[in-house]
């Protein structure tokens, strides 16, 4: 199976601390790899260097082959990478719709057909089917602010997706999520994951939700990694349980 | 609500369209000086209340426009010319004064187009060969459209309300566009914005250049409605008149020069039966209303109309999928 993203030898200081420390793996075409580790262990931060949202002290990042070290966000964005992030990132005074669109539009033609095209950049079916998708329909037209946390989220998840990217990096998609709506949320991304074949990396804290989602995981700690493997293999690994997941 | 909209932008239509012929000289060149200072807070507007790009040299672009005209002009340029030439110039050195963007925001952005402000007044006032310094420039013609001289206080006038209503029209396609939405996103939350693919250096760029635009294009009008222009009319002081216009009316509010413009140019005006008061009795009105109603006047009146709606559930309880 080919490689998605390849991360090779990725660190990042921040002066004397060195917040990533020589991080390889790689990421196939098609599965869920999961990032997982106590906090500061430095994911977060890998995520932002992988993303271009940090410029890396060193090492080399690339996706589908193609070298995209220190690459800006939004570029990487029109090569079909995208993410969200650890914090709620919706735009609170556009509706759910609106934050959709908007999510999509940039991959729709040129700044000038953008500005003389349809307001909605021929979007509003896409959108609408995302909502639908993220059993949002009832809030459509809703300000995202006025949204619960919960949906917030999910709108934040759904928003990844509107430009039909081939590798989505998802940062604690679960934090502050209930147990209903964490249900739907795995479902939703593992639906997306086997009718689109779109590939993801998920860092998460709660370990059924990565352990059952997941094909591979790979585990941080301070800044480095400790292990790689199926969830069954991460589980039995004792420099795992002794550092992370505890007896 | 829409339809309410409607119906009052068509009764304020018509109100502008028929002020002139109820006002005397004064009060027609008041309505003139509102139409043209509109323009330059329509583009502050969009920069500041749309794209969250603050400025404080919307009125050195005003300056640049007037200049432009009063130089072109009588230099045997056809007046159109110059009033393209105005907004061409503008666009080209707001779209320089946005680089800094890129790189600063909020406070510091400020120092920086407060100091280009500066940057612009100094040069207006000490290259005299070319602007004859602080003895200005007077006499700028008013133009002639296919026959249609402009003399007049009541013909130019309406040229000035022409222009208005053609670059608000501009200004809402824009808006309701997908560049209008970047704008919004640019404001909220620009590294969201970046990651969604958005360019935001050239939106940033391109925020400060169309805004900027504008105010070149006031200035071009400018010009010609007062007939003199010298540099202190363009210093900071009329740079702070636009942000309070945009700021009362209600900044990210496509109506809000509009409204903010007519109380910023009307209401001095009114207050002067105050006597020698009327510019503390004007301060002290706008510090009131800034520390009841942030949102500007068209923010208070939505407030009011969210007030009269009847009450409804709050989006969050939709569901049971709400985190706690």
């Amino acid at each position: 199976m080919t490689a998605v993203l390849e991360v090779t030898n990725l660190r990042k200081a921040f002066g004397g601390i060195v917040a990533v420390d020589g991080v390889s793996f790689e990421v196939r075409a098609g599965e869920i790899l999961g990032i997982i580790g106590p906090n500061g262990s430095g994911k977060s931060t890998l995520f932002n260097c992988v993303l271009g949202q940090l410029q890396p002290s060193g090492g080399e990042v690339k996706v589908d082959g193609r070298v995209v070290t220190g690459f800006r966000p939004s570029d990487l964005n029109r090569l079909g990478v995208s993410r969200t992030f650890q914090l709620l990132q919706v735009f609170p005074k556009l509706s759910v719709r609106e934050n959709l669109i908007l999510a999509g539009q940039e991959h729709q033609g040129n700044m000038l057909t953008r500005l003389l095209g349809p307001s909605d950049a021929g979007l509003s079916k896409a959108a609408d089917q995302m909502i639908d998708f993220f059993k949002l329909g009832h809030l459509a037209d809703e300000p995202a602010g006025g949204l619960s946390y919960g949906q917030q989220k999910l709108l934040d998840a759904a928003m990844a997706f509107m430009g039909g990217p081939r590798l989505v990096l998802l940062d604690e998609p679960a934090g502050g999520v209930n147990l209903t709506m964490l249900g739907d949320l795995k479902a939703r991304l593992a639906e997306i994951n086997r009718e689109k074949r779109a590939t993801f990396v998920v860092i998460e804290h709660n370990m059924e939700f990565v352990m059952s989602l997941c094909s591979r995981v790979v585990v941080m700690a301070e800044g480095k990694v400790l292990a790689i493997g199926t969830p069954a293999e991460i589980r039995a690994n004792t420099a795992v349980i002794d550092a992370y997941l505890g007896h | 609500m829409m339809r309410l909209g409607g119906i009052v932008v068509a009764i304020a239509s018509a109100a502008a369209i028929a002020a002139p012929f109820f006002l005397k000289p004064y009060g027609i060149f008041l309505i003139s000086t509102w139409a043209v200072l509109t323009i330059a807070a329509i583009g502050l507007n969009l920069t500041l209340g749309y794209a969250g790009q603050i400025s404080l040299a919307q009125g050195a672009f005003v300056g640049i426009g007037a200049y432009t005209v009063a130089l072109l002009v009588p230099a045997g340029v056809p007046f159109f010319a110059a009033f393209m030439a105005a907004g061409l110039l503008s666009f080209a050195i707001g779209w320089v004064l946005g680089y800094p963007a890129l790189r600063v925001q909020h406070h510091y952005l400020a120092f920086v187009t407060l100091a280009f402000s500066t940057l612009v007044f100094l040069v207006l006032r000490n290259e005299e060969w070319l602007t004859n310094g602080i003895y200005g420039i007077a006499g700028t013609s008013r133009p002639t459209l296919l026959g249609w001289q402009t003399g007049a206080a009541r013909d130019f006038y309406f040229l000035c309300l022409g222009v208005l209503a053609l670059l608000s029209l501009a200004t809402w396609w824009m808006l309701r566009s997908p560049w209008g939405r970047a704008f919004v996103a640019l404001r909220e939350n620009p590294v969201r914005a970046l990651s969604l693919g958005l360019d935001t250096r050239r939106y940033t760029l391109m925020a400060f250049a169309i805004g900027s635009s504008l105010g070149g294009l006031s200035g071009a009008l400018y010009a010609p409605l007062v007939q003199f222009i010298e540099p202190s009319s363009f210093a900071l002081g009329l740079s702070f008149n636009l942000l309070l216009m945009v700021i009362v009316g209600g900044s990210g509010n496509f109506f809000g020069p509009f409204v903010g413009a007519l109380i910023a140019v009307l209401l001095p005006e009114w207050l002067r039966v105050t006597q020698g008061y009327y510019l503390i009795v004007y301060a002290a009105a706008v510090m009131v209303m800034m520390a009841f109603c942030p949102a500007g006047v068209l923010g208070l009146i939505e407030r009011a109309g969210g007030m009269l709606r009847p009450p409804r559930k709050a989006a969050g309880a939709f569901t049971d999928g709400a985190a706690t």
